[in-house]
């Protein structure tokens, strides 16, 4: 058990930067997450941690010792694959115990605890098959049993679940929660699923380009973004422009065209300045009356309705054109309304994000 | 059912090629090879023997072609092994840009025919050759090493000739090993030569039997390059059949020789796919 330390680690491959002085500490026993775009360089932090690559610049430190040389055999780390990566000419059984072996656990101990890591992700009666003859989940839980059994100081997963169907993938999810929190080793989880990010995490670092774009406990990522990436990247936000009309304390309000404008709680633009605007549509509210008091209340009208089961869509006009779009509960009050319908839009000013305009955000 | 004509169909042509050419010419062979045969007479008519199969068995000279064979094959077999994995591994682990010109290195010897490349190794092997006339004359050896009509010269220019069907089927067989696998094995504790080991060598297995058959077979089974460096006393099988139906006209004793061959190569064949099986199913 040990805490993860990297201190301004970069990677670059001649004038690409993949990795841009990043720095980033994980305590003892906390599930962190590394999350973000295809590209977005988490994949390349999480081999460099393996050391199955080598950093260009920075320092990897595990508890006190600093492993950023070290070959990835001696770094006493646990990496489980996207591809799962069992050994296909091996029993289950000897894909867990490779690792005890290189450790030189043998006989009944050995057994004991393969049997032991088998059992954590209740595979216990599988021992004897070969990985072909495994489901998908199945194998990864396998993966995760290898990676577990040699008990490592440091789990790194590098997108686990990407492999698995939607259904089997939730369910893996929290048995994963459950076996971290049993266990508690200190892990490093890679996903671009926010939703496995936020579920999963005691902290969440979300990444763009190389860079740390925001590094917090998970409802400060989804309620309180740092930057217009992260607000643009967490939730599924309509995206506006607009201009800072006035300031109030923390707050302030924007205008975004058509003589519209929305108080927002936090503000960190001077009046006048350009902002992006971000407005989750599961925050959105859709009233068929004005919302007194300090709610945003935008007149609107119902452009298209969309039932997807457990919500229904719709996309509203408001001010000059704009549309929005706005997910609502199917079991609420507004989940029936027709096209053409005047809506009003209640949003909380703590929803609304208006965070200074950031350059290639949104890829 | 229209599958089933669609496979004749397909496989037709190749079927009818197989049976006329290949097929039919051994089994009137079979025959032959229980004739007797009276030296000045030809092949007795109406006479039935086994003795040119048991002659292969007992008679010493026959014996000890045989056993040169397959220790030639199983020779050039192992040093084609031993050259061509480092030569396959390079390939497809080593730097991007020296992929293309080692492919063609190890391609370009099949682009020469097998005589010209026979006559290459007869003029560096030979007693007055690049090999011995350098050691000489650089003082390392008094007199000419004997590197022509034995196995030393069928070793090296054989394992030449077939070491680029070795070093492909090998190239295959690393590519399809996954790097993931690799890495599992590193991170577990497996320093870089107990992943070579435990999971490189053991995945490759199917590309090293299936090379190895190749090799062996073609080894086994070839005339020009036995003949031309092992020359007219150090005899192979594929040599001894030649001669016998050749030079001697003794067909039935050919014959014999030629399906004892047949069955040996049909028999490791047979053998190593069942190996193979075993490791593919576990791969």
């Amino acid at each position: 058990m040990s805490s993860l330390k990297l201190d301004h680690l970069s990677k670059h491959y001649g004038e690409a930067v993949i990795v841009r002085d990043l720095s980033l500490e994980i305590a003892n026993g906390e599930f962190v997450s590394l999350l973000g775009p295809s590209g977005c360089g988490k994949t390349t932090v999480l081999r460099m941690v393996a050391g199955l690559i080598a950093p260009t610049g920075g320092k990897i430190t595990i508890g006190e010792r600093e492993i950023t040389v070290l070959p990835p055999n001696k770094r006493r780390i646990g990496l489980v694959f996207q591809s799962y990566a069992l050994f296909p000419h091996l029993t289950v059984f000897e894909n867990v115990a490779f690792g005890l072996r290189r450790q030189g656990v043998k006989g009944s101990e050995l057994e004991k605890r393969v049997k032991d890591a088998l059992a954590l992700v209740r595979l216990d009666a599988f021992g004897d098959r070969y990985p072909r003859q495994m489901s998908g989940g199945q194998q990864q839980r396998v993966a995760m049993a290898r990676a577990i059994a040699p008990r490592p100081d440091v789990l790194l997963f590098d997108e686990p679940l990407s492999n698995l169907d939607a259904k089997l993938r939730d369910e893996m999810q929290i048995e994963l929660k459950r076996l971290q929190r049993e266990l508690g080793i200190t892990t490093l989880f890679v996903t671009h699923d926010q939703a496995e990010a936020l579920s999963l995490s005691d902290r969440v670092c979300v990444m763009a380009h190389g860079n740390i774009e925001q590094f917090a406990a998970p409802e400060d990522i989804y309620h309180r973004p740092a930057t217009a990436f992260v607000a643009s990247f967490i939730g599924k936000p309509n995206r506006l422009a607009g201009k800072v009309a006035s300031r109030n304390g923390a707050g302030g309000t924007v205008e975004i065209g058509g003589g519209v404008t929305l108080n927002a709680d936090r503000l960190d633009v001077a009046t006048g300045g350009e902002v992006e605007l971000f407005l989750r549509q599961e925050a959105i509210e859709l009233r068929t009356t004005p919302t007194e008091g300090p709610v945003n209340s935008i007149p609107g009208t119902v452009q298209l309705r969309s039932f997807s089961g457990a919500h229904v869509q719709y996309v509203v006009r408001i001010g000059a054109n704009t549309e929005i779009v706005v997910e609502a509960p199917s079991s609420g009050a507004a989940s029936n309304l027709e096209k053409d319908a005047s809506v009003y839009l209640a949003v909380a000013p703590a929803n609304v994000f208006a965070l200074a305009a950031a350059e290639g955000a949104r890829s | 059912m229209s599958n089933w004509k669609a496979g004749v169909l397909l496989f037709g042509p190749l079927a009818l090629l197989l049976i006329g050419v290949f097929l039919v010419p051994v089994l009137l062979l079979a025959p032959t090879s229980f004739h007797e045969y009276a030296p000045g007479v030809g092949i007795v008519a109406n006479s039935w023997t086994l003795e040119n199969y048991a002659r292969i068995v007992t008679d010493d000279y026959y014996r000890e072609v045989v056993w040169r064979t397959l220790y030639l094959g199983l020779g050039v077999t192992v040093s084609c092994l031993l050259l061509g994995y480092p030569v396959a591994y390079l390939i497809v682990r080593g730097p991007a840009r020296l992929r293309l010109p080692l492919t063609l290195l190890v391609i370009f010897p099949l682009m020469l025919n097998l005589v010209v490349r026979s006559f290459g190794w007869i003029a560096l092997l030979s007693n007055r050759g690049l090999v011995n006339n350098f050691l000489i004359q650089t003082g390392l050896i008094g007199a000419p090493l004997k590197l022509m009509f034995n196995l030393t010269g069928l070793m090296i220019g054989m394992t030449h000739i077939y070491l680029p069907f070795m070093v492909l089927m090998l190239v295959a067989a690393l590519q399809n090993v996954p790097r993931d696998v690799e890495a599992a094995a590193a991170t577990l504790g497996s320093s870089r030569s107990h992943v070579f080991t435990s999971v490189t060598l053991p995945l490759t297995a199917p590309g090293i039997i299936s090379g190895s058959i190749l090799v062996f077979v073609l080894t086994i089974s070839a005339l020009v390059t036995p003949r031309m460096l092992g020359g007219p006393t150090y005899k192979v099988m594929a040599t001894l059949i030649y001669d016998e139906y050749m030079q001697l006209l003794d067909w039935p004793s050919g014959s014999a020789l030629s399906f004892s061959l047949t069955v040996i190569a049909i028999a490791i064949i047979w053998a190593s796919s069942r190996i193979t099986k075993r490791w593919a199913g576990m791969a």
